[in-house]
């Protein structure tokens, strides 16, 4: 840093908000920004892209996006007979002259959608779940454990056989709907291990001398304390939920045609990796893209969150500043 | 405790049921077994179809039939579990496990194993020299293999690992320049982990450069890939190194007692060389390679016990790992010998991408055997451990960095105690504990969870099997290898919190 030791002492002292504090080092935390900006700049990107469809077939609401081509039309092979990438079509062809690009957009689409939904309806539940038997513990707390076991159980390939069957081709949302309800189980543990520690704290006991009820220490006092354990852990289910359904769909469990889905692309083009070796590239590197912009955001939020984590950094500041001085002096 | 126990046993099975029940009618829900039959143009379609439906019973409300189901597979009790005939094979599922059971645990054992192994000790490394480069290169290649699809890498592995090795064996030499790409991102990694000094870094990057390199050339030159062995000096020079490697690992190298001791092993393991060579050209079986092991280990064992009067920990573990170890590369180099005839039987192309095993190898040696086992586990073995051992490393690094901040170990160090037993002793000790945890809900998982896995390379397992029973909308198959997976997934929840409460004192169990 170039600001003046006084100056620096200065913003040092300087009562600063928990939250700024946690701002302030997440912002410091180059791979997660990093991470951030892809995510937000490629959301914007796929969505835009291939535009937004929504609704049934009887009622569907489309906005046309950007790129000319969407992805159910059958176009002529372009200048590469064998669909190789060309200018008109960047990320080339498949055999019946459908644009690569255009699928990719809308499985990137696709599987976007359905990581947010088991990432939110994950998070929720299992924030509820793991609050409730962390804060009022005995039978209570052994139950909704019991309970998260028996989820554990339920593979998540039998669900996706289950709402392919019975819903066919247009169940994008109600599998993905369905998967988050039993994403949860990791997410409820944590909770309740933070839950569990907390409950016992002071500030607790100060609350409730203060006769402070239940609702009011749960959502005031001990949530925002454990704010850093969600919000992490949620990350981390974000960016397992986005592999879940890749294997699903590729498996043949998930998105099942004539929707795409990232992981779909690949099991549908693995074969021809060897002479067309681009349909498998992109959707994978888009697909890794993904999942490692949002672990680093994840590992960003969880130094940020840490409060131990800044003596650290400020120890090997200071070994280097000491490093330097050394080094000066035997100059 | 035990009251703690036999209650949770009782829950667990209540789980069991619940679990069971569920799956049983979302899986009953999911499809019509008999679709395919019902589209069929058989005249007789409407008999078959009515034999079909009171044979398995489909004219009982899925709800009812499951506990007509739960019925037969109590068998278990008395010794006789009947989990019912597959619709779409007619074989019975137990039938089917028992062919998928064993191909699976062959697949995931090794893996998890070396995923552990490998995943632990580098979460170590990194703790240890938190916030070096070579931490920040474990973090970022932690969370690089942490976003890979298994799908995605076992396409890459056929494609480079088996297709591009084999095509490499027609014409085994390594050009220059790859040679020296090559040895120079291998010595690179090595001298990542020597660490220190920039200097001393520069220094053992060039000395690894140099030992790749000859190697590679010396490799190249005698066509060592088409015909390996590392010969009786092969095994003695590795197994020296790996002592020498270990004594500074756990003991230190001024602990001249361990040094001698893992010395003495690995010199016996040399001795042995003959004689195992010897037996195993004869009538070479598990039981000879397990007894070979086990004489040994005890062997080692004794010798690390008469090299020391007081501390004798760290040097019966390095006499041990030594003995581990040699007798590891005498293995190897045996495999080895046989490599060029199990090349010429494959035609060249050694490396399998697909199945579990080659039905058509026509081979009653015994090394020749497993070396096809072995050539077709290498790369689902490596795409399951490159996926999971991103985990073990990021939670025994954290978990290590945690303890390692308790006060305990300032106490010890204080003590005067040297840096390496302070490691050892006090912090992984304690840093092991919450993995113990993790650890066991993985072994649960695994025997279900190689779903994509056993798919993409083709092997008859658990996973592919429960995936097929659910294609084909096959009731009994699927309850057959649900059934056993979420009793693994109870049973290791249940140990999970045991061994939890066992390791760690601190931890009381309520009621």
């Amino acid at each position: 840093m170039s600001d003046s030791p006084v100056k620096a002492r200065e913003i040092e002292t300087e009562g600063l908000s928990q939250g700024k504090i946690i701002l302030k080092k997440f912002l410091q935390h180059k791979p997660a920004i990093a991470g951030l900006i892809f995510m937000i700049l490629f959301t914007i990107f796929v969505y835009s892209a291939s535009g937004i469809h929504l609704g049934s077939d009887q009622a569907r609401i489309t906005i046309q996006g950007w790129w000319k081509y969407s992805h159910e039309d059958l176009l002529p092979m372009g200048v590469c007979a064998s669909g190789c990438p060309s200018a008109d079509h960047p990320f080339g062809q498949i055999s019946n002259g459908r644009d690569y690009f255009a699928l990719v957009m809308r499985g990137s689409e696709i599987s976007l959608m359905v990581m947010v939904i088991i990432g939110s309806l994950g998070a929720f539940i299992g924030t509820v779940i793991g609050a409730v038997s962390g804060f009022f513990g005995g039978i209570i707390d052994a139950v909704m454990m019991r309970f998260t076991d028996f989820i554990i159980t339920v593979p998540s390939i039998l669900i996706g056989a289950v709402i392919g069957h019975n819903f066919g081709p247009q169940g994008v949302v109600v599998l993905a709907v369905f998967l988050g309800i039993f994403a949860w189980t990791g997410l409820a543990r944590l909770v309740r291990g933070e839950f569990l520690t907390l409950r016992e704290r002071e500030f607790v006991d100060a609350a409730r001398v203060a006769g402070a009820s239940n609702t009011r220490i749960i959502f005031k006092h001990i949530l925002p304390n454990s704010v850093g354990v969600i919000i992490v852990s949620t990350t981390l289910l974000l960016s397992s939920s986005i592999l879940i359904e890749t294997g699903l769909s590729f498996l043949g469990f998930g998105v099942k045609a004539p929707d795409v889905s990232l992981g779909l692309l690949i099991n549908e083009y693995q074969s021809q990796f060897t002479f067309a070796p681009w349909l498998f590239w992109w959707p994978g590197l888009i697909l890794i893209l993904i999942a490692l912009s949002i672990n680093f955001i994840g590992d960003g939020l969880r130094d940020a969150f840490d409060p131990r984590q800044r003596r650290d950094v400020k120890r090997r500041a200071m070994a280097k500043k000491a490093a330097q001085q050394t080094a000066t002096a035997n100059q | 405790m035990l009251s703690y126990v036999g209650r949770r046993i009782g829950i667990a099975l209540l789980i069991l049921f619940g679990s069971t029940f569920l799956s049983y009618n979302l899986a009953a829900y999911s499809g019509d077994p008999l679709a395919a039959i019902r589209e069929s143009t058989d005249p007789k379609k409407e008999t078959i179809i009515a034999e079909l439906t009171k044979a398995y019973q489909l004219d009982v409300p899925p709800p009812a039939r499951y506990f007509l189901w739960l019925q037969k597979v109590l068998g278990v009790l008395i010794g006789k579990p009947d989990f019912g005939i597959a619709v779409s094979t007619r074989i019975p599922v137990i039938d089917s496990l028992a062919l998928a059971i064993p191909n699976t645990v062959r697949l995931v054992t090794l893996a998890t194993i070396l995923a552990i192994v490998i995943g632990i000790t580098f979460g170590i490394i990194s703790a240890i020299r938190q916030y070096s480069r070579l931490d920040y290169s474990l973090t970022f290649l932690a969370f690089v293999l942490f976003s890979l699809p298994i799908f995605w890498v076992a396409v890459l592995l056929k494609e480079y690992m088996a297709i591009g090795f084999n095509d490499f064996l027609a014409k085994p030499q390594i050009e220059l320049q790859w040679n020296l790409i090559a040895s120079l991102i291998l010595g690179l990694i090595v001298a990542g982990f020597v660490g220190g000094t920039r200097k001393r870094f520069l220094i053992s990057w060039g000395v690894a450069f140099a030992i790749f390199f000859a190697l590679f050339f010396f490799a190249s030159a005698t066509n060592w890939f088409l015909n390996p062995s590392l010969g009786i000096i092969g095994v003695a020079v590795l197994g020296g190194l790996t002592s020498v490697g270990l004594c500074h690992v756990f003991a230190g190298l001024q602990n001249k007692k361990a040094f001698y001791a893992g010395l003495t092993s690995a010199g016996i393991g040399v001795a042995m060389y003959y004689p195992f060579n010897l037996l195993a050209n004869g009538s070479a079986n598990y039981q000879m390679i397990i007894g070979f092991a086990l004489l040994m280990l005890v062997v080692s064992y004794f010798v690390g016990y008469l090299f020391t009067k007081v501390d004798k920990g760290p040097v019966i573990t390095v006499s041990m790992l030594s003995a581990v170890f040699i007798s590891l590369y005498t293995v190897l180099d045996r495999f080895m010998q046989s490599w060029q005839q199990y090349f010429v039987e494959t035609d060249g192309r050694p490396i399998q991408t697909m199945s579990a095993y080659n039905i058509t190898l026509d081979s009653n040696d015994f090394w020749i055997i497993n070396l096809d086992i072995i050539t077709h586990l290498i790369l689902p073995t490596t795409a399951l451990t490159l996926i999971s051992f991103a985990g073990y490393l990021r939670y025994s690094r954290a978990s290590v960095l945690e303890v390692l901040s308790m006060d305990y170990v300032r106490t010890a160090r204080a003590k005067g105690i040297p840096e390496r037993e302070v490691i050892l002793r006090h912090a992984l000790r304690n840093a092991m504990i919450p993995l113990t945890t993790l650890i066991a809900f993985d072994i649960a998982g695994l025997l279900g969870g190689a779903i994509i896995t056993e798919n993409v390379f083709g092997w008859r397992g658990m996973g592919s099997l429960a995936a097929e029973a659910i294609g084909a909308q096959d009731l009994n198959l699927l309850m057959g290898t649900f059934s056993i997976t979420a009793f693994l997934a109870v049973m290791a929840t249940l140990a999970a919190d045991v061994i939890y409460t066992v390791l760690d004192p601190r931890i009381r169990i309520r009621g």
